[in-house]
């Protein structure tokens, strides 16, 4: 697991919500920082590596698979950059 | 602008006004909000009147002004279009608040993929013949309604379809038929066998796995060439037509009317015919498929024999009110790749014209035949996109 400096809990928000809350949380870290973000939405692993290709100030680091208790997380390591 | 699905005012449009609406062939505008890959997998398709923009949903919440700035300006109504029907509420709703007149498809993709057009080719007093087709993937089936028995063709995967259908016919299912063990969809056939009790046929060449060389597992009846259903007043005959897979069957049924139907699975398409390398072996099975096309066939064919294929490529093929069907000398005169050929020239014509080979198709065979039992979301995942069975343009 990479470092993270805050956390973003978006487990039961579906699309488009997990990216609307992640790239508002990203814009209110100081630039450097990652962003942990949380999410249920199978979906996002996908969207997540679109939306960092022309995103302005963010980098996608990692990103993990984890299960918790029998349902699925997707996990999403964001820094800001500028 | 705040965002909550759950407050959204955006209208919707269902996955049937699409399809009306992609059949009338108006001036339509699609902006498909998916990412580029799930896009370019399965977009919507329809006439040439159909304009479709790519432009992801992130894009909008990145960049807003610069996304409005990619749409064109000369769009009277934008039909919003996301994977599930979440992030398109989204944007349409960013449309509308800058003078757009936006709306979003209920379900997504999901919704489209798993919608069902159901409509009669013939409504006679001897019965119907009801095409159903799932227009997302460009997959035909029939049944055939006639004193109330009902024979299903080709019958695909979401089963209450056709459950409901032959129900409010005051039907009974008495007969389901497959034109082959399919390799693009899962069948409904064995299924609705199961819970209905009415036997499934499908020819026994076709209940062996082409590549693994395993028997099937499901319950089945071998059909036979020559053999003959009544379905009410209507007559079937099975002709034997290897070539796509080596069972593959046509059904000719023939109405009181005098009115022939050749239900040909992907035997002849309206604009191509059924590839015959799907089973691994495309160069020992394309000179089976052209004596079944040039010399088995034809002789049970008429020029007013009514051709209704297992799929479609493009909406250009529809009829003009959703049917996808055409007499066999219309067929002839405008399917190019049916044109008399020699041998060599049709082999020649067949191996440069294969598409890719989709490698789920291989495990889809497995699934028909009962060797691998998927969960709802596996079915789906190995149903995606449209069907690559006819040989490419």
């Amino acid at each position: 697991m990479p470092h993270f400096d805050q956390t973003l809990d978006v487990k039961g928000a579906k699309c488009p919500m997990p990216l609307v809350k992640s790239r508002k949380a990203i814009s209110e870290l100081p630039v450097g920082q990652v962003l942990q973000v949380i999410s249920t939405d199978r979906g996002s692993v996908a969207d997540f590596q679109g939306w960092v290709k022309t995103a302005k100030n963010v980098e996608l680091i990692a990103q993990e698979t984890v299960q918790e208790n029998g349902q699925e997380l997707y996990v999403h390591y964001l820094r800001r950059t500028a | 602008m705040t965002f909550t699905q759950d407050q959204s005012t955006v209208t919707e449009i269902s996955p049937r006004e699409l399809y009306a609406r992609l059949l009338s062939a108006q001036p339509l505008f699609i902006l498909d909000v998916r990412n580029e890959d799930e896009f370019k997998r399965m977009p919507v398709e329809g006439h040439a009147t159909l304009r479709t923009l790519n432009l992801p949903y992130y894009d909008f919440i990145e960049d807003e002004e610069a996304a409005l700035a990619r749409l064109p300006k000369d769009v009277e109504e934008v039909v919003v279009i996301c994977a599930k029907g979440g992030a398109s509420q989204y944007v349409a709703e960013v449309l509308n608040n800058h003078g757009y007149r936006a709306v979003s498809l209920t379900d997504g993709m999901i919704g489209w993929g798993n919608y069902y057009d159901t409509r009669d080719v013939v409504n006679a007093s001897w019965g119907r013949i009801v095409q159903i087709a799932r227009p997302a993937r460009g997959d035909l089936s029939f049944a055939i309604i006639s004193d109330g028995q009902a024979a299903l063709v080709d019958p695909l995967r979401h089963i209450n379809v056709y459950r409901e259908l032959i129900e409010s016919a005051g039907a009974k299912l008495t007969t389901i038929l497959d034109t082959h063990v399919h390799a693009d969809h899962i069948s409904g056939g064995p299924a609705l066998s199961k819970e209905t009790g009415a036997p499934y046929y499908v020819h026994p060449y076709d209940a062996i796995h082409p590549i693994d060389m395993l028997p099937a597992v499901i319950a089945y009846e071998p059909l036979r060439d020559g053999q003959v259903f009544q379905i009410g007043q209507v007559r079937i005959t099975t002709i034997w037509y290897p070539g796509h897979t080596l069972g593959q069957v046509n059904f000719l049924a023939e109405t009181p009317d005098g009115g022939r139907y050749l239900f040909t699975g992907d035997g002849i398409f309206l604009r191509s015919f059924g590839r015959p390398d799907l089973g691994g072996k495309g160069e020992a099975w394309t000179p089976i498929l052209y004596r079944s096309m040039f010399e088995r066939l034809p002789r049970y064919l008429t020029d007013e024999t009514v051709i209704l294929p297992a799929h479609f490529s493009t909406l250009d093929e529809d009829a003009g009110n959703g049917i996808f069907a055409a007499p066999y000398k219309q067929v002839l005169s405008q399917n190019d790749s049916l044109k008399p050929r020699s041998l060599e020239e049709f082999t020649s014509f067949v191996l440069s014209h294969l598409p890719v080979f989709p490698p789920e198709y291989v495990e889809i065979k497995r699934v028909n035949i009962g060797l691998v039992e998927p969960c709802e979301g596996k079915a789906s995942e190995l149903e995606l996109g449209k069907n690559i069975c006819a040989l490419a343009e």
